[in-house]
Protein backbone atom coordinates (compact mmCIF):
# COMPACT_ATOMS: atom_id res chain seq x y z
CA UNK A 1 0.00 0.00 0.00
CA UNK A 2 2.40 2.71 -1.30
CA UNK A 3 1.47 6.18 -0.22
CA UNK A 4 1.14 7.34 -3.72
CA UNK A 5 -2.19 4.74 -4.07
CA UNK A 6 -3.78 5.90 -1.10
CA UNK A 7 -3.46 9.68 -2.54
CA UNK A 8 -4.98 8.50 -5.74
CA UNK A 9 -8.04 6.75 -3.59
CA UNK A 10 -8.65 10.81 -2.01
CA UNK A 11 -8.82 12.20 -5.13
CA UNK A 12 -11.48 9.63 -6.29
CA UNK A 13 -13.29 10.52 -2.51
CA UNK A 14 -12.74 14.40 -3.47
CA UNK A 15 -14.36 14.21 -6.93
CA UNK A 16 -17.74 14.06 -6.40
CA UNK A 17 -18.27 16.78 -3.99
CA UNK A 18 -15.52 18.83 -6.11
CA UNK A 19 -17.80 18.50 -9.39
CA UNK A 20 -20.99 19.93 -7.61
CA UNK A 21 -18.61 22.42 -6.60
CA UNK A 22 -17.30 23.55 -10.20
CA UNK A 23 -20.95 23.21 -11.59
CA UNK A 24 -23.16 24.65 -9.37
CA UNK A 25 -20.73 27.18 -7.87
CA UNK A 26 -17.71 28.10 -9.68
CA UNK A 27 -19.51 28.27 -12.76
CA UNK A 28 -22.32 30.13 -12.51
CA UNK A 29 -19.77 32.26 -10.74
CA UNK A 30 -18.12 32.63 -13.78
CA UNK A 31 -20.71 33.42 -15.95
CA UNK A 32 -21.83 36.04 -13.30
CA UNK A 33 -18.96 37.68 -13.78
CA UNK A 34 -18.75 37.22 -17.22
CA UNK A 35 -22.27 38.76 -17.35
CA UNK A 36 -20.96 41.72 -15.75
CA UNK A 37 -19.77 42.77 -18.78
CA UNK A 38 -23.09 43.13 -20.90
CA UNK A 39 -26.09 45.31 -20.79
CA UNK A 40 -28.51 42.70 -20.16
CA UNK A 41 -32.11 42.45 -19.61
CA UNK A 42 -33.59 39.57 -18.44
CA UNK A 43 -36.18 38.55 -21.02
CA UNK A 44 -35.06 41.20 -23.18
CA UNK A 45 -32.73 41.04 -26.31
CA UNK A 46 -29.37 39.62 -26.38
CA UNK A 47 -26.78 40.96 -23.75
CA UNK A 48 -24.26 43.74 -25.34
CA UNK A 49 -21.27 43.31 -24.72
CA UNK A 50 -19.75 46.65 -22.84
CA UNK A 51 -16.88 46.47 -21.04
CA UNK A 52 -16.66 48.20 -18.13
CA UNK A 53 -19.30 50.56 -17.97
CA UNK A 54 -22.09 48.62 -15.18
CA UNK A 55 -18.84 48.76 -13.01
CA UNK A 56 -17.94 52.65 -13.83
CA UNK A 57 -22.46 53.60 -13.79
CA UNK A 58 -22.30 51.71 -10.41
CA UNK A 59 -19.37 53.45 -8.85
CA UNK A 60 -20.61 56.78 -9.90
CA UNK A 61 -23.92 56.11 -8.65
CA UNK A 62 -24.69 57.76 -5.33
CA UNK A 63 -27.13 54.21 -4.43
CA UNK A 64 -24.57 52.48 -4.42
CA UNK A 65 -22.25 54.55 -2.09
CA UNK A 66 -25.32 54.46 0.01
CA UNK A 67 -25.95 51.06 -0.52
CA UNK A 68 -22.48 50.56 0.36
CA UNK A 69 -22.33 53.02 3.60
CA UNK A 70 -25.51 51.30 5.17
CA UNK A 71 -23.91 47.41 5.15
CA UNK A 72 -20.90 49.35 6.62
CA UNK A 73 -22.82 50.94 9.16
CA UNK A 74 -24.85 48.01 9.97
CA UNK A 75 -22.48 45.30 9.90
CA UNK A 76 -19.88 47.12 12.36
CA UNK A 77 -23.20 48.41 14.74
CA UNK A 78 -24.93 44.56 15.02
CA UNK A 79 -21.80 42.61 14.99
CA UNK A 80 -20.35 45.32 17.60
CA UNK A 81 -23.46 45.24 19.46
CA UNK A 82 -23.94 41.23 19.51
CA UNK A 83 -20.45 40.94 20.60
CA UNK A 84 -20.81 43.22 23.56
CA UNK A 85 -24.00 41.58 24.77
CA UNK A 86 -23.16 37.93 23.51
CA UNK A 87 -20.18 38.59 25.69
CA UNK A 88 -21.88 39.85 28.87
CA UNK A 89 -24.55 36.90 28.43
CA UNK A 90 -21.95 34.51 27.87
CA UNK A 91 -19.33 35.67 30.92
CA UNK A 92 -23.02 35.69 32.79
CA UNK A 93 -23.97 32.21 32.73
CA UNK A 94 -20.11 31.27 32.95
CA UNK A 95 -20.21 32.98 36.47
CA UNK A 96 -24.13 31.37 37.57
CA UNK A 97 -23.07 28.67 39.89
CA UNK A 98 -25.98 26.18 38.67
CA UNK A 99 -28.58 26.03 36.02
CA UNK A 100 -25.71 28.01 32.98
CA UNK A 101 -26.54 25.08 30.90
CA UNK A 102 -30.62 25.44 30.95
CA UNK A 103 -30.18 29.28 30.72
CA UNK A 104 -27.92 28.95 28.24
CA UNK A 105 -30.48 26.74 25.68
CA UNK A 106 -33.32 29.16 26.57
CA UNK A 107 -31.18 32.29 25.23
CA UNK A 108 -30.25 30.15 21.73
CA UNK A 109 -34.07 29.44 21.00
CA UNK A 110 -33.72 33.30 18.67
CA UNK A 111 -30.75 31.84 16.81
CA UNK A 112 -32.83 28.89 16.00
CA UNK A 113 -35.74 30.29 14.55
CA UNK A 114 -35.79 30.12 10.95
CA UNK A 115 -34.51 33.27 9.70
CA UNK A 116 -37.23 34.67 7.46
CA UNK A 117 -40.26 33.53 10.64
CA UNK A 118 -37.75 35.09 12.85
CA UNK A 119 -37.64 38.74 11.03
CA UNK A 120 -41.32 38.57 10.85
CA UNK A 121 -41.47 38.08 14.83
CA UNK A 122 -39.47 41.19 15.19
CA UNK A 123 -41.79 42.59 12.66
CA UNK A 124 -44.43 42.30 15.33
CA UNK A 125 -42.83 43.94 18.28
CA UNK A 126 -41.92 46.86 15.96
CA UNK A 127 -44.83 47.26 13.55
CA UNK A 128 -46.41 50.49 13.84
CA UNK A 129 -49.46 51.03 15.96
CA UNK A 130 -50.07 47.09 16.40
CA UNK A 131 -47.32 45.99 17.22
CA UNK A 132 -46.37 45.20 20.63
CA UNK A 133 -43.57 47.80 21.69
CA UNK A 134 -45.94 50.51 20.36
CA UNK A 135 -48.79 48.80 21.99
CA UNK A 136 -46.92 48.83 25.56
CA UNK A 137 -45.77 52.35 24.56
CA UNK A 138 -48.86 54.00 23.54
CA UNK A 139 -50.82 52.60 26.28
CA UNK A 140 -48.36 54.20 29.09
CA UNK A 141 -48.92 57.83 26.63
CA UNK A 142 -45.90 57.70 24.95
CA UNK A 143 -45.85 58.48 21.40
CA UNK A 144 -43.21 55.72 19.86
CA UNK A 145 -41.47 56.89 16.76
CA UNK A 146 -42.31 55.49 13.81
CA UNK A 147 -39.36 52.41 14.08
CA UNK A 148 -39.85 50.83 9.79
CA UNK A 149 -40.57 53.83 8.42
CA UNK A 150 -38.35 56.53 10.15
CA UNK A 151 -35.14 56.17 7.82
CA UNK A 152 -32.55 56.56 11.15
CA UNK A 153 -35.03 54.43 13.43
CA UNK A 154 -35.65 51.79 10.39
CA UNK A 155 -31.23 51.50 10.51
CA UNK A 156 -31.24 50.85 14.40
CA UNK A 157 -34.40 48.43 13.75
CA UNK A 158 -32.53 46.53 11.40
CA UNK A 159 -29.32 46.61 13.55
CA UNK A 160 -31.22 45.10 16.67
CA UNK A 161 -33.59 42.69 14.92
CA UNK A 162 -29.53 41.33 14.01
CA UNK A 163 -28.17 41.62 17.07
CA UNK A 164 -31.54 39.29 18.73
CA UNK A 165 -30.92 36.52 15.91
CA UNK A 166 -26.95 36.60 16.22
CA UNK A 167 -25.98 37.73 19.79
CA UNK A 168 -27.25 34.24 21.05
CA UNK A 169 -24.69 32.61 18.09
CA UNK A 170 -21.79 35.02 20.39
CA UNK A 171 -23.24 33.71 23.67
CA UNK A 172 -23.33 30.24 22.74
CA UNK A 173 -19.12 30.08 21.39
CA UNK A 174 -18.01 32.61 23.77
CA UNK A 175 -19.71 30.59 26.74
CA UNK A 176 -18.12 27.17 25.25
CA UNK A 177 -14.82 29.01 25.41
CA UNK A 178 -15.03 30.00 28.76
CA UNK A 179 -16.30 26.53 29.90
CA UNK A 180 -12.78 25.19 27.99
CA UNK A 181 -10.45 27.94 29.97
CA UNK A 182 -7.76 26.54 31.82
CA UNK A 183 -9.46 27.24 34.96
CA UNK A 184 -6.21 27.59 37.30
CA UNK A 185 -5.93 30.83 34.96
CA UNK A 186 -8.96 32.37 36.72
CA UNK A 187 -8.05 31.16 40.03
CA UNK A 188 -4.84 32.69 40.66
CA UNK A 189 -5.94 35.78 38.93
CA UNK A 190 -8.63 36.00 41.91
CA UNK A 191 -5.84 35.10 44.59
CA UNK A 192 -3.70 37.81 42.93
CA UNK A 193 -6.67 40.53 43.70
CA UNK A 194 -7.68 40.86 39.79
CA UNK A 195 -11.60 40.89 40.00
CA UNK A 196 -14.72 42.38 37.53
CA UNK A 197 -13.17 44.31 34.72
CA UNK A 198 -9.34 43.46 35.27
CA UNK A 199 -9.66 40.15 35.03
CA UNK A 200 -11.95 40.23 32.13
CA UNK A 201 -9.76 42.88 30.20
CA UNK A 202 -6.38 41.12 31.36
CA UNK A 203 -6.82 37.46 31.52
CA UNK A 204 -9.88 35.94 30.10
CA UNK A 205 -10.29 38.06 26.52
CA UNK A 206 -6.60 37.91 26.30
CA UNK A 207 -6.90 33.53 26.67
CA UNK A 208 -9.81 33.53 24.66
CA UNK A 209 -8.50 35.63 21.57
CA UNK A 210 -8.71 32.91 19.33
CA UNK A 211 -12.10 32.52 19.37
CA UNK A 212 -13.22 36.26 19.52
CA UNK A 213 -11.28 36.69 16.74
CA UNK A 214 -13.08 33.92 15.19
CA UNK A 215 -16.53 35.07 15.71
CA UNK A 216 -15.76 38.47 15.03
CA UNK A 217 -14.71 37.30 11.68
CA UNK A 218 -17.31 34.95 10.46
CA UNK A 219 -19.76 37.68 11.57
CA UNK A 220 -18.83 40.14 10.00
CA UNK A 221 -18.44 37.88 6.52
CA UNK A 222 -21.85 36.56 7.39
CA UNK A 223 -23.25 40.12 7.73
CA UNK A 224 -22.08 41.48 4.37
CA UNK A 225 -24.22 39.67 2.42
CA UNK A 226 -27.09 39.29 4.77
CA UNK A 227 -30.32 39.65 3.18
CA UNK A 228 -33.43 37.41 4.93
CA UNK A 229 -33.90 40.03 7.66
CA UNK A 230 -33.88 43.44 5.42
CA UNK A 231 -35.97 41.84 3.06
CA UNK A 232 -38.67 41.06 5.43
CA UNK A 233 -38.51 43.77 7.86
CA UNK A 234 -38.17 46.39 5.66
CA UNK A 235 -37.30 45.92 2.00
CA UNK A 236 -34.61 48.21 1.95
CA UNK A 237 -37.00 50.95 2.84
CA UNK A 238 -38.45 53.55 3.41
CA UNK A 239 -37.01 54.62 0.02
CA UNK A 240 -33.53 53.16 -0.26
CA UNK A 241 -33.04 54.85 3.43
CA UNK A 242 -31.94 50.78 5.02
CA UNK A 243 -30.66 49.32 1.28
CA UNK A 244 -27.78 47.56 1.29
CA UNK A 245 -25.27 45.93 -1.25
CA UNK A 246 -27.15 42.86 -1.17
CA UNK A 247 -30.46 43.77 -1.17
CA UNK A 248 -29.47 46.83 -4.06
CA UNK A 249 -28.59 43.30 -6.00
CA UNK A 250 -31.82 41.98 -5.72
CA UNK A 251 -33.56 44.86 -6.64
CA UNK A 252 -31.42 45.43 -9.20
CA UNK A 253 -31.45 41.79 -10.62
CA UNK A 254 -35.05 40.74 -9.61
CA UNK A 255 -37.19 43.77 -9.89
CA UNK A 256 -35.50 46.38 -12.50
CA UNK A 257 -34.28 42.69 -14.32
CA UNK A 258 -30.85 44.24 -15.01
CA UNK A 259 -28.75 41.37 -14.86
CA UNK A 260 -25.44 42.66 -16.50
CA UNK A 261 -25.54 45.41 -13.57
CA UNK A 262 -26.50 43.57 -10.68
CA UNK A 263 -24.05 40.91 -11.51
CA UNK A 264 -21.75 43.60 -11.45
CA UNK A 265 -22.60 44.75 -8.38
CA UNK A 266 -21.95 41.51 -6.83
CA UNK A 267 -18.76 41.27 -8.35
CA UNK A 268 -18.12 44.15 -6.15
CA UNK A 269 -19.10 43.05 -3.07
CA UNK A 270 -17.16 39.47 -3.24
CA UNK A 271 -14.31 41.70 -3.84
CA UNK A 272 -15.14 43.60 -0.81
CA UNK A 273 -15.62 40.33 1.01
CA UNK A 274 -12.32 38.81 -0.52
CA UNK A 275 -10.49 42.69 0.70
CA UNK A 276 -11.88 41.98 4.57
CA UNK A 277 -11.05 38.69 4.75
CA UNK A 278 -7.52 38.88 3.41
CA UNK A 279 -7.13 42.02 5.69
CA UNK A 280 -8.16 40.23 8.99
CA UNK A 281 -6.02 37.31 7.80
CA UNK A 282 -2.92 39.42 7.31
CA UNK A 283 -3.96 41.19 10.28
CA UNK A 284 -3.93 37.97 12.51
CA UNK A 285 -1.29 36.12 11.64
CA UNK A 286 1.13 39.77 11.95
CA UNK A 287 -0.31 39.64 15.32
CA UNK A 288 -0.06 36.44 16.37
CA UNK A 289 2.83 35.21 14.41
CA UNK A 290 3.22 31.55 15.45
CA UNK A 291 -0.03 31.35 17.74
CA UNK A 292 -2.57 30.99 15.04
CA UNK B 1 -21.76 38.59 49.72
CA UNK B 2 -21.21 36.13 47.25
CA UNK B 3 -24.70 34.74 47.25
CA UNK B 4 -25.86 38.37 47.12
CA UNK B 5 -24.09 38.47 43.78
CA UNK B 6 -25.46 34.94 42.64
CA UNK B 7 -28.65 36.51 43.24
CA UNK B 8 -28.50 39.94 41.30
CA UNK B 9 -27.28 37.68 38.57
CA UNK B 10 -29.77 35.35 38.56
CA UNK B 11 -31.73 38.43 38.44
CA UNK B 12 -30.72 39.94 35.39
CA UNK B 13 -30.62 36.52 33.22
CA UNK B 14 -33.82 36.38 34.18
CA UNK B 15 -34.49 39.52 32.66
CA UNK B 16 -32.67 39.51 29.71
CA UNK B 17 -33.87 35.61 29.29
CA UNK B 18 -37.62 37.52 29.51
CA UNK B 19 -36.94 40.27 27.15
CA UNK B 20 -35.13 38.35 24.91
CA UNK B 21 -37.76 35.44 24.56
CA UNK B 22 -40.65 38.22 24.57
CA UNK B 23 -40.61 38.11 20.41
CA UNK B 24 -41.38 34.16 20.44
CA UNK B 25 -44.04 34.41 23.27
CA UNK B 26 -45.75 37.30 21.59
CA UNK B 27 -46.22 35.72 18.39
CA UNK B 28 -47.41 32.53 19.80
CA UNK B 29 -49.81 34.41 21.86
CA UNK B 30 -50.86 35.82 18.94
CA UNK B 31 -51.57 32.63 17.06
CA UNK B 32 -54.01 32.01 19.74
CA UNK B 33 -55.70 34.93 19.88
CA UNK B 34 -59.15 36.67 17.94
CA UNK B 35 -58.39 40.02 15.74
CA UNK B 36 -60.32 41.83 18.33
CA UNK B 37 -58.03 40.39 21.18
CA UNK B 38 -54.78 40.20 19.14
CA UNK B 39 -55.45 44.34 17.58
CA UNK B 40 -56.28 45.28 21.49
CA UNK B 41 -54.26 48.26 23.26
CA UNK B 42 -52.89 47.78 25.60
CA UNK B 43 -51.81 44.54 24.26
CA UNK B 44 -53.91 41.63 25.81
CA UNK B 45 -52.08 38.71 27.78
CA UNK B 46 -55.80 37.61 28.83
CA UNK B 47 -57.58 36.44 26.57
CA UNK B 48 -59.98 33.17 25.23
CA UNK B 49 -57.54 31.41 22.91
CA UNK B 50 -58.36 29.57 19.95
CA UNK B 51 -56.55 26.81 18.19
CA UNK B 52 -58.64 27.63 14.36
CA UNK B 53 -55.52 29.70 13.16
CA UNK B 54 -53.30 26.99 13.59
CA UNK B 55 -55.98 24.89 11.88
CA UNK B 56 -57.13 27.04 9.02
CA UNK B 57 -53.02 27.82 8.31
CA UNK B 58 -52.64 24.23 7.83
CA UNK B 59 -54.88 23.08 6.01
CA UNK B 60 -57.19 25.88 4.29
CA UNK B 61 -54.42 27.89 3.32
CA UNK B 62 -52.26 25.00 1.91
CA UNK B 63 -49.01 24.91 4.16
CA UNK B 64 -49.03 21.28 4.07
CA UNK B 65 -48.36 21.57 1.02
CA UNK B 66 -45.50 23.47 2.00
CA UNK B 67 -43.92 21.57 4.58
CA UNK B 68 -44.27 18.66 2.30
CA UNK B 69 -41.87 20.44 -0.39
CA UNK B 70 -39.41 22.24 2.70
CA UNK B 71 -39.37 18.47 4.13
CA UNK B 72 -38.73 16.63 0.35
CA UNK B 73 -35.78 19.59 -0.29
CA UNK B 74 -34.21 19.23 3.33
CA UNK B 75 -34.22 15.71 3.34
CA UNK B 76 -32.82 15.47 -0.52
CA UNK B 77 -30.28 18.14 0.49
CA UNK B 78 -29.05 15.46 3.66
CA UNK B 79 -29.17 12.63 1.88
CA UNK B 80 -26.98 13.99 -1.01
CA UNK B 81 -25.14 16.36 0.83
CA UNK B 82 -24.09 14.66 4.24
CA UNK B 83 -22.21 11.51 2.45
CA UNK B 84 -20.48 13.81 -0.51
CA UNK B 85 -19.38 15.86 2.05
CA UNK B 86 -17.70 12.99 4.54
CA UNK B 87 -16.09 11.47 1.31
CA UNK B 88 -14.70 14.85 0.78
CA UNK B 89 -13.63 15.52 4.41
CA UNK B 90 -12.25 12.28 4.67
CA UNK B 91 -9.62 13.00 1.71
CA UNK B 92 -8.59 16.38 3.03
CA UNK B 93 -8.49 15.32 6.41
CA UNK B 94 -5.93 11.98 5.42
CA UNK B 95 -4.26 13.36 2.22
CA UNK B 96 -0.48 14.90 2.33
CA UNK B 97 -1.10 16.70 -1.38
CA UNK B 98 0.43 20.08 -1.14
CA UNK B 99 -2.85 20.51 -2.74
CA UNK B 100 -4.83 19.84 0.34
CA UNK B 101 -3.96 23.52 2.06
CA UNK B 102 -5.28 25.64 -0.90
CA UNK B 103 -8.77 23.50 -1.58
CA UNK B 104 -9.35 23.74 2.17
CA UNK B 105 -8.84 28.02 1.90
CA UNK B 106 -10.36 27.83 -1.70
CA UNK B 107 -13.67 26.30 0.17
CA UNK B 108 -13.76 28.64 2.99
CA UNK B 109 -14.00 31.70 0.40
CA UNK B 110 -16.57 29.93 -1.64
CA UNK B 111 -18.62 29.36 1.95
CA UNK B 112 -17.91 33.67 2.33
CA UNK B 113 -19.86 34.38 -1.55
CA UNK B 114 -22.19 36.49 -1.42
CA UNK B 115 -25.24 34.40 -2.19
CA UNK B 116 -27.03 36.71 -4.46
CA UNK B 117 -24.27 37.28 -6.69
CA UNK B 118 -24.68 33.66 -7.43
CA UNK B 119 -28.69 33.95 -7.06
CA UNK B 120 -28.29 35.58 -10.50
CA UNK B 121 -26.52 33.21 -12.75
CA UNK B 122 -28.67 30.21 -11.37
CA UNK B 123 -32.25 32.02 -12.21
CA UNK B 124 -30.89 32.72 -15.67
CA UNK B 125 -29.89 29.46 -16.04
CA UNK B 126 -32.23 27.00 -14.53
CA UNK B 127 -34.71 29.50 -16.72
CA UNK B 128 -32.88 28.34 -19.53
CA UNK B 129 -33.06 24.78 -18.62
CA UNK B 130 -37.00 25.09 -17.65
CA UNK B 131 -35.74 23.85 -13.76
CA UNK B 132 -37.40 26.57 -12.39
CA UNK B 133 -40.05 25.56 -9.84
CA UNK B 134 -38.41 22.14 -9.70
CA UNK B 135 -37.23 19.92 -7.00
CA UNK B 136 -34.32 19.84 -8.47
CA UNK B 137 -33.26 23.14 -8.99
CA UNK B 138 -33.62 23.77 -5.29
CA UNK B 139 -32.12 20.33 -3.72
CA UNK B 140 -29.19 20.99 -6.15
CA UNK B 141 -28.61 24.35 -5.24
CA UNK B 142 -28.36 24.02 -1.47
CA UNK B 143 -26.43 20.80 -1.70
CA UNK B 144 -24.04 22.80 -3.38
CA UNK B 145 -24.25 25.82 -1.07
CA UNK B 146 -23.90 23.44 1.65
CA UNK B 147 -20.40 21.50 0.36
CA UNK B 148 -18.19 23.54 2.06
CA UNK B 149 -19.81 23.73 5.29
CA UNK B 150 -20.09 19.68 5.38
CA UNK B 151 -16.67 19.39 4.04
CA UNK B 152 -15.05 21.62 6.81
CA UNK B 153 -16.63 19.74 9.70
CA UNK B 154 -16.79 16.32 8.50
CA UNK B 155 -13.24 17.10 7.88
CA UNK B 156 -12.79 18.26 12.11
CA UNK B 157 -14.46 14.87 13.07
CA UNK B 158 -11.79 12.70 10.43
CA UNK B 159 -8.66 14.56 11.78
CA UNK B 160 -9.85 13.36 15.47
CA UNK B 161 -9.55 9.90 13.93
CA UNK B 162 -6.08 8.05 14.75
CA UNK B 163 -4.42 7.33 11.71
CA UNK B 164 -3.36 3.88 12.76
CA UNK B 165 -6.80 2.89 12.56
CA UNK B 166 -6.53 3.40 8.76
CA UNK B 167 -3.02 1.51 8.35
CA UNK B 168 -4.40 -1.18 10.78
CA UNK B 169 -7.32 -2.25 8.68
CA UNK B 170 -4.80 -1.59 5.59
CA UNK B 171 -2.34 -4.35 7.03
CA UNK B 172 -5.71 -6.43 7.19
CA UNK B 173 -6.08 -6.55 3.97
CA UNK B 174 -8.94 -3.52 3.37
CA UNK B 175 -8.64 -1.74 0.07
CA UNK B 176 -9.54 2.18 0.61
CA UNK B 177 -12.99 2.10 0.02
CA UNK B 178 -13.39 -0.54 2.63
CA UNK B 179 -11.09 1.93 5.08
CA UNK B 180 -12.98 4.42 4.86
CA UNK B 181 -16.79 3.11 4.74
CA UNK B 182 -15.85 0.28 6.90
CA UNK B 183 -13.44 1.44 9.61
CA UNK B 184 -13.30 5.08 9.75
CA UNK B 185 -17.29 6.07 8.92
CA UNK B 186 -18.19 4.34 12.00
CA UNK B 187 -16.04 5.81 14.02
CA UNK B 188 -17.42 9.29 13.54
CA UNK B 189 -21.50 8.59 13.91
CA UNK B 190 -21.62 11.65 15.73
CA UNK B 191 -20.09 14.30 13.17
CA UNK B 192 -22.48 12.55 10.41
CA UNK B 193 -25.44 13.07 12.72
CA UNK B 194 -24.16 16.61 13.75
CA UNK B 195 -23.45 17.44 9.54
CA UNK B 196 -26.90 15.63 8.69
CA UNK B 197 -28.64 18.28 11.29
CA UNK B 198 -26.88 21.52 9.98
CA UNK B 199 -27.36 20.44 6.48
CA UNK B 200 -31.73 19.75 7.00
CA UNK B 201 -31.61 23.04 8.36
CA UNK B 202 -29.91 24.75 5.63
CA UNK B 203 -32.40 23.23 3.51
CA UNK B 204 -35.27 23.79 5.58
CA UNK B 205 -34.34 27.73 6.30
CA UNK B 206 -33.02 28.39 3.10
CA UNK B 207 -34.66 32.09 2.00
CA UNK B 208 -32.84 33.56 -1.04
CA UNK B 209 -32.55 30.82 -3.58
CA UNK B 210 -35.89 28.98 -2.59
CA UNK B 211 -37.60 32.33 -3.42
CA UNK B 212 -35.70 32.71 -6.71
CA UNK B 213 -36.21 29.11 -7.58
CA UNK B 214 -39.26 27.65 -6.34
CA UNK B 215 -42.80 28.65 -7.75
CA UNK B 216 -46.46 27.03 -6.72
CA UNK B 217 -45.25 24.13 -7.12
CA UNK B 218 -42.66 23.96 -4.96
CA UNK B 219 -42.69 26.78 -2.45
CA UNK B 220 -41.10 25.99 0.41
CA UNK B 221 -42.11 27.34 4.17
CA UNK B 222 -39.77 30.48 4.26
CA UNK B 223 -41.05 31.55 0.52
CA UNK B 224 -44.54 30.56 1.77
CA UNK B 225 -44.58 32.67 5.26
CA UNK B 226 -42.38 35.80 3.77
CA UNK B 227 -45.47 36.47 1.39
CA UNK B 228 -48.04 35.89 4.06
CA UNK B 229 -45.84 38.58 5.60
CA UNK B 230 -46.96 40.99 8.20
CA UNK B 231 -48.13 43.73 6.07
CA UNK B 232 -51.74 42.97 5.77
CA UNK B 233 -52.95 43.33 9.77
CA UNK B 234 -56.19 41.12 9.12
CA UNK B 235 -53.66 37.77 8.55
CA UNK B 236 -51.46 38.28 11.77
CA UNK B 237 -53.14 35.31 13.49
CA UNK B 238 -52.98 33.66 10.72
CA UNK B 239 -49.20 34.19 9.39
CA UNK B 240 -48.49 33.81 13.44
CA UNK B 241 -50.08 30.20 13.45
CA UNK B 242 -47.94 29.34 10.58
CA UNK B 243 -44.44 31.40 12.49
CA UNK B 244 -44.89 29.38 15.43
CA UNK B 245 -45.49 25.59 13.35
CA UNK B 246 -42.29 26.41 10.76
CA UNK B 247 -40.49 27.19 14.29
CA UNK B 248 -40.96 24.02 15.75
CA UNK B 249 -38.74 21.35 13.89
CA UNK B 250 -35.66 23.05 13.83
CA UNK B 251 -36.03 24.19 17.37
CA UNK B 252 -36.48 20.32 18.23
CA UNK B 253 -33.90 19.19 16.14
CA UNK B 254 -31.48 21.54 18.09
CA UNK B 255 -32.43 20.59 21.14
CA UNK B 256 -31.53 17.09 20.20
CA UNK B 257 -27.61 18.24 18.79
CA UNK B 258 -27.43 19.96 21.61
CA UNK B 259 -24.33 18.10 22.49
CA UNK B 260 -22.34 19.65 19.51
CA UNK B 261 -24.22 22.49 18.75
CA UNK B 262 -20.89 24.47 19.22
CA UNK B 263 -18.78 22.31 16.76
CA UNK B 264 -21.75 22.84 14.25
CA UNK B 265 -21.94 26.49 14.58
CA UNK B 266 -18.09 26.96 14.09
CA UNK B 267 -17.78 24.37 11.21
CA UNK B 268 -15.61 22.59 13.53
CA UNK B 269 -13.51 25.26 14.72
CA UNK B 270 -14.23 25.02 18.65
CA UNK B 271 -14.66 21.50 19.64
CA UNK B 272 -17.45 22.75 22.78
Amino acid sequence: MSIRKSERAYLLFLLPSALVVAVVLLFPLGYAVYLSFFRYFMGGENPAFIGLDNYTSLLSDSRTLWALLNTLVIVVASVALQFVVGFAVAYGLFRLARGGGVAATLNFIPHIVTPVVGALFMKWMFAGRWGLIDGLLTSVGITPPNWLGDPAWATATIILADTWRFAPFMTLVLYAGLQAMDQSILEAAAVDGAGGWALISRVIVPALKPIILFVLAIRTMDAVRYFDIIYVLTGGGPGTATETLTTYTYVLGFRALEVGKASALGVLTLALILLMMTGLVSWIYRRERGDF
Amino acid sequence: MKSRHQFLLILALLAFTAINLTPVFWAFLTSLKQPVDAFAIPPKLVFSPTLMFHYEVWTERGFWSFLVNSLVVSVATVVISVPLGAMAGYALARSRSRHRQPVLFGLLAVRMFPQILLAIPFFIMANALGLIDTYFALIVSFVAINQPFTIWLMRSFFVDVPLELDQAARIDGCNEWQVFFKVVLPVVKPGLVVAAIFSFLLGFNEFLFALILSGSGTKTLPVAIAEYGGEDVAYWSISAAAAIGIMLPPLLLTLFAQKHLVRGMTVGAVKG
